[in-house]
């Protein structure tokens, strides 16, 4: 269990300051995301924690010890690629063998830890097969066992999930967090994926142009963002002067799609809307609304399939939202 | 500003200190003696142009010059004319026995070219057997020595050089291109000119440039050939040994411009390169074309035709080998009184080949991949410097880096000359470019996330590239191995000049018996260099298949 303080660090490539003064600090046995879009500098971020990049400026700490000058091989980090990174001219009992070979653990432990690490990720059986003949998500986990089985302070995750195909990369986050709670390893996750994010993290960074965004919860980014660029990144949403909904604030206020209703569904006491329907979108379970406000303002909505609603583009409907779920953002 | 190395440089660093340190002493070192010689008076006092003027004003050295340039022009114009139709014809169209014909017409690179060159001379020669023969029906071919023989000869032996890589760069044009300008109304023979030749015109750029320069640098085949026609490398050989006078001015002066114009020719392929870079990315090599059965049978037997007729020379060397010569003179009797001739003498020629060969494939690969490593992982400012160095040897003809050596180490701090160890450290150096060019291709393709999954799982960065890079480069190094194994076992410019009394090698033995009008010596001296090469690669063949099995 290891508590993660990274301070006033900075790196700049050129004149692109990629990492920006960057305060963080990670608690013992936490799953933490680093979220932006690319380039935000979450990855390089991640590397300096890794030891592959240098710092400008500022320092890194594992617990009470300063890491950010130490050697990447003497840091005692378990790191997840995105491209898995398994070796293949090794076995995958060989790639998991690998790191206690280098920390010297004695042959019959190391044959115990290897088969441990493998059934924690389902490959029980799997330790002579090359990886060329394993799929993506096997070789993921080969990499994930490859990273636990040192037992590691610290455990890094670059963008694991990004080369998996859809319905596998939601399976696989749930894997990941149980198995972070499980061995209560201190992990840091890289993704540009808001909802992978929001799915596996205890918290998130959200960062943008090698600053941070916004720190929290991952609800409370999503319900509050504090910035514009926060509120469109964790999501779809209405960003609006608050004087467009009939609001006496002079203020950019964001409201989730989600957050609208029809008036006639609406409880009382709701601030209602007068809007035009200009598209439907129907997505299975979810419906997207396209509409304008009377004073031209483009507005979205999102209701549950209702199959009691018949609307066509072109309907005039009335809308309704709390104005608790209003956000103003800066 | 940080002054302590970073944790992430000490391995790099390290490697291209040591790496910079051999080239150093083993190659910078000789070229400037070379330079500063040709740029001393003759008390070796103060500096002056005056052998450089001295030298470009007697027409023979100034012919030297043209007839060297032209030469390599003339070859390099009708290799690629002759290699382009054939890379075309092998990456496209249905050709039978694909794969023998590319086995086959790899072997040039790794036969000597000097050896063919003298059987060009036992069949066409003056006394050949193809020209008496012909005589004796009335007909005369005229005499193959002078610029038609040696560009016969480079044109045969060099092709491979421009055929191997547009065979790839003919294979790598992504189909769609073509289907795009056909669709847009193209026809098909617009296409190769408008689309394909424009994306293969580099690779084949590339492969001239090597032809040229290796023809500039080239010592054996004009020195079979050219009898009376002054060239390059055999002057400035010629001027250093000189059965006269040593003159280490002057042949420093031929050196210094060959290594010019070498220089010169690089920095103008770079220039025009560097603008005409096309990636494609290719999903799967382009269809063959649907051809008449008039055409296929015609690319058929030109393909054939070229590849065998580049063997010819080599085949009929092996042959003549087993006929008994009476001095040069040959008589149609088989006979092993060559080989025992030659191995009765001494075998000491033969071991020598083999431990130098061996010696510097070893010190190459350990040099090289390394070297190969660094310049493609690190971009910083002593990487450059190590990359433009570690190239530097390509163009550096191998008479002008031993005449470097003998200035360098016949005398001071490091004597060298006279031993067997110099000639090791100069097939080293020259064969350190090729080693580090395909160790850094092969780097290229090893995605970096690798090592840094070994670096945070606790291995340091040199048991990094011991236990991951590596043996996952093996299958490259080793055929890095026998290349350089290969070409160093039939070296000649270098080791004429850096061999003394008992560290004479196979091709010394060779070129002793040309001068000496030994034939039969010759021939099979010549014929146990050709399986002495051939061995390596064929058992390479082998390990490299079942390497790719497993």
């Amino acid at each position: 269990m290891t508590q993660i303080v990274i301070a006033s660090v900075s790196r700049s490539f050129g004149t692109v300051r990629a990492v920006d003064n960057v305060d963080l600090t990670v608690a013992e046995g936490e799953f933490f995301t680093l979220l932006g879009p690319s380039g935000c500098g979450k990855t390089t971020l991640l590397r300096m924690i890794a030891g592959f990049c240098e710092l400008d400026s500022g320092e890194i700490r594992f617990g009470e010890h300063r890491i950010d000058r130490l050697s990447a091989h003497r840091r005692d980090i378990g790191m997840v690629f995105q491209n898995y990174a398994v070796f293949p001219n090794l076995t995958v009992a060989g790639n998991v063998a690998y790191g206690l070979k280098a920390r010297r653990v004695q042959p019959d432990e190391e044959a115990r830890r290897v088969e441990e690490a493998l059934a924690l990720v389902q490959l029980a059986g799997y330790g002579e097969r090359k990886p060329h003949e394993l799929s993506g998500g096997q070789l993921q986990r080969v990499a994930i066992a490859r990273a636990l089985v040192i037992r590691p302070q610290v455990l890094l995750f670059d963008e694991p999930l990004s080369n998996l195909d859809a319905r596998l990369r939601v399976s696989m986050r749930a894997e990941i967090r149980a198995l972070q709670k499980a061995l209560g390893i201190t992990a840091i996750y890289v993704t540009h994926d808001q909802e992978e994010a929001m799915s596996v993290s205890d918290r998130i960074a959200l960062m943008n142009a090698g600053k941070l965004e916004q720190v929290g919860l991952p609800v409370d980014i999503y319900r509050h963002p504090v910035s514009r660029f926060a509120a469109e990144f964790m999501g779809t949403t209405n960003l609006i002067q608050a004087t467009a909904l009939g609001l006496a604030v002079p203020h950019w206020v964001s409201l989730r799609p989600e957050a609208l209703r029809f008036a006639e569904e609406a409880p009382a006491g709701w601030h209602l809307l007068a809007a035009t329907v200009t598209r439907i979108e129907m997505l299975g379970p979810l419906t997207r609304l396209e509409l304008v406000l009377d004073n031209g303002t483009p507005m979205r909505m999102a209701t549950l399939d209702a199959p009691h609603h018949v609307l066509a583009a072109g309907a005039v409907v009335s809308l309704a939202f709390d104005t608790a779920r209003l956000t103003v953002v800066r | 500003m940080r002054l302590a190395v970073s944790h992430q440089q000490r391995l790099p660093l390290a490697i291209a200190m040591l790496g910079l340190l051999f080239l150093g002493v083993f190659l910078l070192y000789p070229l400037f003696n070379v330079f500063g010689a040709s740029m001393l008076d003759s008390e070796g006092q103060s500096f002056t142009f005056a052998n450089y003027s001295k030298i470009l004003g007697r027409p023979f050295y100034r012919a030297a010059i043209v007839n060297t340039v032209s030469i390599g022009a003339a070859a390099t114009v009708i290799t690629t004319a002759l290699a382009v139709p054939l890379a075309f014809a092998l990456a496209r169209l249905p050709i039978p026995g694909k794969a023998a014909i590319l086995a086959l017409a790899a072997m040039p690179l790794v036969l000597p070219s000097f050896v063919s060159a003298y059987a060009i001379v036992l069949l066409l020669g003056n006394s050949g057997i193809v020209t008496k023969a012909l005589q004796s029906i009335g007909l005369d071919i005229g005499s193959i020595y002078g610029a038609g023989g040696i560009v016969m000869v480079y044109t045969l032996t060099l092709y491979p050089y421009v055929l191997l890589p547009t065979v790839a760069a003919f294979k790598a044009v992504d189909v769609s291109m073509e289907e795009a300008a056909q669709g847009l109304g193209s026809s098909p023979a617009r296409t190769v000119r408008t689309v394909i030749l424009p994306i293969v015109l580099p690779a084949i750029l590339a492969g001239g440039l090597l032809v040229f320069i290796e023809t500039l640098e080239n010592f054996g085949v004009p020195f079979v050939l050219a009898e009376d026609l002054p060239i390059f490398a055999v002057e400035a050989y010629k001027l250093f040994i000189g059965e006269t006078a040593p003159n280490p001015a002057s042949a420093g002066v031929l050196a210094t411009l060959l290594i010019l114009t070498t220089v010169l020719v690089l920095l103008l392929q770079r220039r025009f390169l560097s603008s005409r870079r096309f990636a494609t990315n290719t999903r799967q090599a382009p269809p063959i074309l649907k051809i008449g059965p008039a055409f296929r049978i015609l690319a058929t037997l030109y393909c054939w035709s070229v590849v065998l007729l580049a063997l010819v020379p080599f085949f009929a060397i092996v042959v003549l080998s087993f006929l008994e010569f009476r001095g040069p003179v040959l008589h149609g009797n088989f006979s092993l009184a060559n080989f025992s001739t030659l191995f009765g003498r001494d075998l000491r020629p033969l071991v020598n080949t083999v431990v130098f060969a061996s010696a510097a494939a070893l010190y190459v690969t350990l040099i090289g991949v390394p070297v190969g490593y660094v310049v493609t992982r690190y971009r910083a400012g002593i990487a450059t410097v190590l990359d433009i160095v570690a190239t530097l040897p390509f163009a550096v003809a191998g008479t002008v880096l031993a005449i470097g050596f003998v200035m360098s180490f016949n005398s001071g701090p490091l004597i060298l000359t006279g031993g067997p160890l110099i000639l090791v450290l100069a097939y080293t150096v020259r064969k350190v470019p090729f080693a580090v060019r395909s160790a850094s291709a092969i780097v290229h393709q090893i995605d970096v996330s690798l090592e840094e999954a070994s670096i945070s799982l606790g291995r340091s960065p040199l048991q990094t590239f011991l236990r991951i890079v590596v043996p996952l480069m093996l299958g490259g190094i080793l055929s890095g191995v026998v290349l350089s194994w290969v070409t160093v076992a039939s070296e000649l410019s270098a080791t004429v000049v850096l061999y003394s009394g008992e560290w004479r090698t196979m091709t010394v033995v060779m070129f002793q018996a040309l001068e000496g009008g030994g034939g039969g010596i010759a021939t099979a001296a010549a014929s146990t260099l050709i399986v002495v090469t051939l061995i390596p690669v064929a058992l390479l063949y082998r390990l490299l298949r079942r390497y790719e099995l497993n």
